[in-house]
C-alpha cells in the first residue's frame, strides 16, 4: 500500500467515526482549492461560500461513502460538484449549463489586491481579465480547465469527478482552453 | 472529418503534462517543425500559468464558520445515534416482556372470564384490545411528532 492509499484510507476511517479533528484539518487543508473550483463553478462568490459549507456537512454526512481507493479531493469535488447540480436543480431545473444564466447577474469579484503599487494593479487587472474570460465559457469546459489546470488533477481524476469519459475531457479541456485564448485575445484588441 | 497533425498537437498541448514518451516526442517533432503551433504552445502555456496564478482564497471566517457548523452538526449526528441505540433496547426489551407476559395475561384474562361467566369470544375481544391499544395510542403520537418535525424541517432547509 503506497502513502497516498494509507493516507485515503485513514481518511475514509475517520469520516467513518465522524472524527471531528480530521474534518477540521481536511477543511484547512483544502479551503483554497475547493472555494476556487466552487467559484468557477458557481461563478459566483457569495455563492460559492454557501456551497462550501453545505459540501463539508454533505462529507460529515456522507463520508461512509468514501472508499478510500481514490484520492481524497477527487471524492471532495465530485460531492461539491453533484451538490451545486442539486442545488441549482432545486432553484430551477437546469443542466450545468444552466449555470450561465445566474453568472450574467453575478459576475465574478476576484479578492481584494491590498496595496495599490503598479505591478499589483497589473496583476490584478490580468487576473479580473482571465477571471472575466474563464466565467463567459460554458460551465462544462470551465469545469475541465479548472479542474485540470488549477487543481492539478489528472484526466482520469477529472472523469470521475464529473462522470464524463477521458475522450470527452480531453475533448472539452482543448476546446475550453481555444475558447479562453479567443476570448482574452478579443479583450486585449 | 478528419483530424490533421495541427489538431492532433494541439489536443495534446491542452493536455498539459503527464504525456506519454512516445506523445511527448510526437508532439515535440511536430513543434520542430511548426511554428504556427510551438506559438499556440506557448500561449497555453502563458494561459495555464495565469490560471494558476489567478487569486481566489477562503477567508478564515468563512473556515471558521464552516467548523462550527460540521461541529455542531457532528453532535447533531452523535446524539440521533444515541438516541437510536436507546430506541432500539427499548424495542428489544418490549419483546423480551412481551413474550414473557403474554402467556400470563392470557391466562388471566381466561380466569377473569370463567369467573364471570362471558363467553370465549368476549374475553379474547377484551385481552385483544388491551394487548394493542397502547401500540396504536403510541403510533398515533409518534405519527404526530413526526408531522411536526418534517414540518417543521422544511423551513429550515438550506438556512444558516
Amino acid at each position: 500500500m503506497n502513502a497516498m492509499e494509507s493516507e485515503a484510507s485513514a481518511i475514509a476511517r475517520g469520516l467513518r467515526q465522524h472524527d471531528p479533528d480530521l474534518l477540521d484539518r481536511l477543511i484547512e487543508q483544502h479551503q483554497h482549492r475547493l472555494l476556487r473550483y466552487l467559484v468557477y463553478l458557481s461563478g459566483n462568490r457569495e455563492l460559492a461560500e454557501d456551497l462550501f459549507q453545505e459540501t463539508w456537512i454533505r462529507v460529515l454526512e456522507r463520508g461512509h461513502q468514501f472508499d478510500g481507493k481514490h484520492e481524497f479531493s477527487t471524492w471532495l469535488y465530485a460531492v461539491a460538484r453533484n451538490l451545486t447540480i442539486d442545488y441549482l436543480r432545486k432553484k430551477s431545473p437546469v443542466s450545468l449549463d444552466g449555470l450561465m444564466e445566474d453568472e450574467e447577474h453575478a459576475p465574478l469579484e476576484p479578492i481584494d489586491t491590498g496595496p495599490m503599487a503598479w505591478e499589483v494593479v497589473q496583476q490584478h487587472e490580468q487576473a479580473e481579465r482571465i477571471g472575466a474570460a474563464l466565467v463567459s465559457i460554458p460551465a462544462e469546459y470551465r469545469e475541465t480547465v479548472v479542474l485540470r489546470f488549477q487543481e492539478g488533477l489528472a484526466l482520469q481524476e477529472i472523469s470521475v469527478v464529473t462522470g464524463a469519459p477521458v475522450g470527452t475531457v480531453k475533448s472539452r479541456l482543448y476546446r475550453g482552453l481555444n475558447m479562453l485564448m479567443s476570448r482574452l485575445k478579443g479583450a486585449q484588441a | 472529418m478528419m483530424r490533421n497533425a495541427h489538431d492532433e498537437a494541439r489536443e495534446l498541448i491542452a493536455q498539459g503534462d503527464g504525456l506519454s514518451s512516445v506523445q511527448q516526442a510526437l508532439l515535440r517533432a511536430h513543434l520542430d517543425e511548426c511554428e504556427a503551433c510551438l506559438h499556440y504552445a506557448e500561449a497555453a502555456a502563458q494561459l495555464v500559468r495565469s490560471l494558476r496564478s489567478l487569486p481566489v482564497v477562503a477567508d478564515s471566517r468563512l473556515v471558521r464558520a464552516t467548523q462550527m457548523r460540521v461541529k455542531a452538526r457532528t453532535r447533531e449526528l452523535q446524539q440521533r445515534q444515541e438516541r437510536l441505540v436507546l430506541v432500539s433496547l427499548s424495542c428489544a426489551l418490549v419483546a423480551i416482556s412481551s413474550a414473557l407476559t403474554t402467556p400470563l395475561i392470557w391466562q388471566g384474562f381466561e380466569w377473569l372470564g370463567r369467573w364471570s361467566r362471558v363467553p370465549s369470544p368476549m374475553w379474547q375481544v377484551g385481552f385483544v384490545l388491551f394487548w394493542i391499544a397502547p401500540t396504536i395510542a403510541a403510533s398515533l403520537m409518534f405519527l404526530a411528532h413526526g408531522t411536526y418535525l418534517s414540518g417543521n424541517r422544511s423551513t429550515s432547509e438550506f438556512r444558516g
